[in-house]
């Protein structure tokens, strides 16, 4: 057993956390030049240019906010959604599935165009109802297809027996059924705020300038050659998902049994 | 399951249909223009005015956030706002809300040139003719320069002011070459005698092209034969030829041997930056001195033109058609062309960009400020890049290198 | 038990509403794509496939896309199977999910740092001597083979593989490996017959969304791949953005082409698994 644990903090680190260290290290130095005898130089410089940027605090207050909206609206569609799909069986559901699917699987450069014809229809183009709405798009059927598999494998056993004992669809939702599926919310917590955050083309377009999120401030800085700027803002980047997820992960402390599952699991 | 599809769909047509255009009259953008200045001015105070622009450059976003912005906010009471975004999906934004009909958009200011700009004005995406209303215009430059009447061929029509000017130069590091190439011809014997340390970006890129219209001047029997010329593929087809001549000769000693061209300008510098080439170019003669201050550069970078000189252009600032604030944006367009905006955009402090303000049209302690700018090492003398002045050819050349140079280099 | 049926499909009705907007971006792309203006033509689509440039990077993009999305998958299945016990625990979840965090570009980015020919690795590798030059260093970046792209993605898409074959690990019961271990089933049995079956619908849906993923995003490309060949979504952004406006309907048309097959295949992936699913269930009833 220890040497399979040692395997794998081996290639974890290899493959996943020497890339991220990387990028540290790198946002904490002026440029590489190891071959030329120039290596590690410390310098903050690149966080002064971040943080200097007067975009940067509402950009990031902004990605905050449309990441949050657009996961309660990934919970509610892909649990109602994912729940319906593992008990329902009708003629066509393959095609419902694949429609369901449809919206990660066809390129954003096609639709984005017509999202936004849509959205200035709509008269929710610059606002920021529109930039989460139109982040469900590439959200939305991951958040579907996890819940889906999560009250698949539940079972429809469990998913009738409380119904049967009288318990209201809301009550069986937060006392059955949420703590069964925590893994099923950490992945969509985790995959749903990391693609709305990297959205730029989308936001870009809808947010109209009024709401600026992360990307548009760093996704131009991939035009810079300053190495450390980059990784500083990688990093700046890669800490909002983090926090927000850590955040959805004390949340679900006050689902109930939390604390008796965790005892029983180990 | 049918039940729900017909519901949805029964909902999908109300929504479709219930929010059709509601369109508002604004006043035109001409009896905006019309008006005296000092009741735009008065207008535009206590606005918010957005100016869209590619945001990939620190010392450009800083001369703007922290010196323009707050300059405007104290001496016109206009806040400006900066939007990062790229050229390209700004106008695919313009364009897609024109299409909508959404008449008031977010958009007050845009960055704009050649073939954007071209684009812009034939989809109608500007608002229309404005220099004119301009004092500082009409002040502080040489309203009829040719450089401000067209740009890349397209004739401006008062529809843009310009804001910049930038000229291309080559970098090289001082500390590993000690004359660099004087030519074209000099230029395949050095890559020839140092063989991988010289290449260019491809032709997608706007500095890979200029690139190669730089080549198509040299090959020409005057340059003036091309940007004098609308593009006519019959009439230069013999200097395309040895174009690509000379572009298939030059490849096997070019980095990687000409396998991989960089992808971007971004890609050329980091190579640069590397030591891995020893030379680099770019459109703004004075663009290494804040990479040098940032460590990226070697402290040794120097710049050079080659025969038969260096092709400059102009770049400008526009109002689209749906801005919502027409008053603000002439308000800051003006401020921008001021003669204390343009010496501290001079200046190497934030972006260190040449201005395309007449100096001799300044009052005296104006002209000693910007004669005393001391712009940096690496940049050439202002005669020097003077006599080398090419001007831009017409935009059609840009696509056709870009083609060209596809099928002729890159395919094979 | 009729009513509760009715009542659980109104469920449904959100993300039946929510489909809307992407099938209005469809029907835009597809109806740009088959107008010159404002003309209705299928000129469009015959340039496109008369266009060299367009074949050898949609064969460019197939190839490279498949290599990625199949070793992605690969090896994610073999970090799931082996570690899924780890994997269960938060800390080592979050190690795994680490690339997660970044965004493609970055990812790609950080590729190009480390292993590019003046890379992290390759400054190493100089400064103990070990290669002499950066040009020693093979070329993994910007390559014509596409090898850049494919390692970028597959770095980035393993911790998403894992995401969406753990849950799947983490049910199955035990009991099954004990019936196959007792019955005298080795590890490829227990593989074959416990979890195979299994995970296969998930595998197919991962397949499914990493690959058309890998085809049709622009970032990585755009940073790791190199003039020619060139994937698919390169050019059509080419195509899209570009100087000259008259290209735009062309890139349409690609990406409609595009969405067309991956739909195509998806429809095709559901079928053989609701076939599956119900001869399974058959099975059991009789």
């Amino acid at each position: 057993m220890s040497t399979k644990k040692t395997t794998f903090l081996l290639l974890a680190s290899v493959l996943f956390i020497a890339p991220a260290l990387i990028l540290v290290l790198q946002s904490l130095s002026k440029t590489w030049r190891f071959q030329a005898g120039e290596g590690f130089t410390f310098s903050l410089n690149s966080y002064q240019t971040l943080l200097s940027d007067p975009n940067l605090w509402t950009a990031t207050f902004w990605s905050f906010t449309v990441g949050s909206g657009v996961l309660i609206v990934n919970l509610i569609i892909g649990i109602l959604t994912g729940k319906a799909l593992a008990i329902l069986s009708f003629k066509g559901k393959s095609w419902v599935e694949v429609l369901l699917l449809t919206p990660i699987l066809i390129p954003v450069l096609a639709t984005a165009m017509g999202l936004h014809l849509f959205m200035i229809r709509a008269g929710l183009a610059d606002t920021a109802a529109g930039v989460m709405l139109i982040h469900l798009v590439p959200t939305i059927p991951y958040s579907i297809k996890i819940f889906h598999n999560s009250y698949n494998q539940m079972g429809r056993l469990m998913l009738e027996q409380p119904a049967i004992l009288g318990a209201s669809p809301v009550r069986q939702l937060f006392t059955v059924e949420l703590p069964l599926m925590k893994p099923a919310v950490r992945s969509v917590t985790f995959l749903t705020i990391v693609i709305s955050l990297s959205q730029y083309a989308i936001t870009a377009i809808i947010g109209g300038g009024r709401i600026i999120t992360l990307p548009m401030v760093f996704y131009p800085f991939l035009d810079t050659a300053n190495a450390s700027i980059m990784a500083a803002f990688s990093v700046w980047f890669a800490a909002l998902p983090l926090l927000m997820y850590v955040m959805v992960e004390l949340l679900m402390r006050f689902l109930p049994y939390s604390q008796t599952l965790r005892r029983n699991r180990t | 399951m049918k039940k729900i599809l017909i519901t949805t769909t029964i909902l999908a047509i109300i929504i479709l249909t219930a929010c059709g255009n509601n369109e508002s009259q604004q006043p035109s953008f001409n009896e905006t223009t019309e008006k005296d200045w000092s009741e735009i001015t008065t207008a535009a105070e206590d606005t918010t005015v957005r100016i869209f622009m590619w945001g990939g450059d620190e010392g450009i976003n800083q001369y703007m956030d922290d010196w323009v912005a707050p300059k405007l906010k104290e001496q016109y009471n206009v806040t400006l706002e900066r939007v990062p975004m790229n050229t390209g999906e700004i106008l695919q934004k313009l364009q897609t809300e024109k299409q909508a009909s959404k008449d008031e958009g977010t958009i007050d200011i845009i960055w704009i040139n050649g073939e954007n700009f071209k684009n812009a004005k034939n989809n109608g995406l500007l608002a229309g003719s404005f220099v004119d209303t301009l004092p500082n215009f009409n002040e502080f430059y040489q309203t009829d320069d040719p450089a401000f009447e067209t740009d890349f061929g397209t004739p401006v029509e008062g529809m843009e002011a310009p804001w910049g000017k930038v000229q291309f130069v080559f970098l090289y590091d001082s500390a590993k070459i000690d004359t660099p190439p004087a030519s074209i011809v000099e230029l395949q014997e050095w890559a020839s005698n140092n063989p991988g340390k010289f290449t260019y970006p491809n032709a997608d890129d706007f500095s890979g092209n200029a690139f190669l219209r730089h080549i198509l001047y040299a090959k020409a029997d005057s340059p003036a034969d091309i940007y004098e010329q609308p593009l006519d593929k019959e009439r230069i087809s013999e200097t395309a030829g040895e174009v690509w001549n000379y572009l298939n000769q030059i490849e096997p000693d070019l980095w990687r041997s000409g396998e991989h061209y960089p992808n971007s300008l971004t890609e050329l510098d980091r190579l640069y930056s590397q030591g891995e080439v020893w030379m680099t170019m770019g459109y703004n003669e004075a663009r290494a001195e804040s990479l040098i201050d940032e460590g990226v550069f070697p402290e040794t970078t120097r710049s050079f033109v080659m025969e038969p000189g260096s092709i400059g252009n102009t770049h400008f600032l526009s109002i689209p058609f749906n801005s919502s604030n027409p008053e603000g944006a002439l308000t800051a367009i003006n401020f921008m062309l001021s003669p204390e905006a343009q010496l501290a955009k001079l200046k190497p402090d934030y972006w260190g960009e040449n201005s395309p303000i007449s100096i001799e049209k300044l009052p005296d302690d104006m002209k000693n400020k910007f004669q005393s700018v001391e712009r940096g090492n690496s940049v050439l003398s202002q005669q020097k890049l003077e006599e080398s002045f090419l001007p831009e050819s017409e935009a059609e050349y840009v696509e056709w290198m870009k083609e060209q140079w596809f099928d002729e280099i890159a395919q094979k | 038990m009729k009513s509760l049926k009715n009542r659980t499909s109104l469920l449904l009705l959100p993300s039946m509403l929510f489909l809307l907007l992407p099938l209005y971006g469809m029907v835009a792309a597809i109806h740009q794509s088959f107008s010159v203006n404002n003309q209705w033509t299928l000129q469009n689509y015959i340039q496109l496939l008369e266009s060299e440039r367009f074949v050898a990077s949609t064969i460019f993009s197939l190839k490279t896309s498949l290599a990625a999305t199949l070793i992605s998958l690969v090896i994610g299945l073999l970090l799931t199977r082996y570690f899924y016990t780890f994997l269960e625990r938060n800390t080592p979840r979050l190690m795994v999910w680490l690339p997660m965090l970044f965004p493609h570009f970055v990812w790609g980015y950080m590729v190009i740092l480390v292993l590019s020919e003046t890379g992290v690795v390759s400054q190493m590798l100089q400064a103990a001597g070990w290669i002499s030059s950066s040009s020693e260093f093979p070329v993994w970046t910007r390559d014509s083979q596409g090898i850049g792209i494919i390692i970028t993605y597959v770095w980035k898409e393993v911790p998403f593989v894992i995401l969406m074959l753990l849950p799947v690990y983490s049910s199955i019961k035990s009991e099954y490996h004990d019936l196959v271990k007792t019955l005298g089933g080795n590890r490829w049995h227990r593989f074959k017959t416990v979890e195979w079956p299994h995970i296969l619908p998930v595998f197919i849906e991962t397949f499914l969304i990493v690959f058309s993923f890998t085809l049709a995003a622009y970032e990585v490309p755009a940073l790791l791949g190199t003039t020619f060949p060139e994937m698919l979504s390169v050019l059509s952004y080419d195509w899209f953005y570009g100087s000259s406006w008259d290209d735009r309907p062309l890139a349409f048309a690609a990406m409609v082409l595009l969405s067309l097959g991956v739909i195509l295949l998806t429809a095709a992936a559901y079928l053989f698994l609701n076939k599956k699913r119900w001869k399974a269930m058959r099975g059991r009833s009789t």
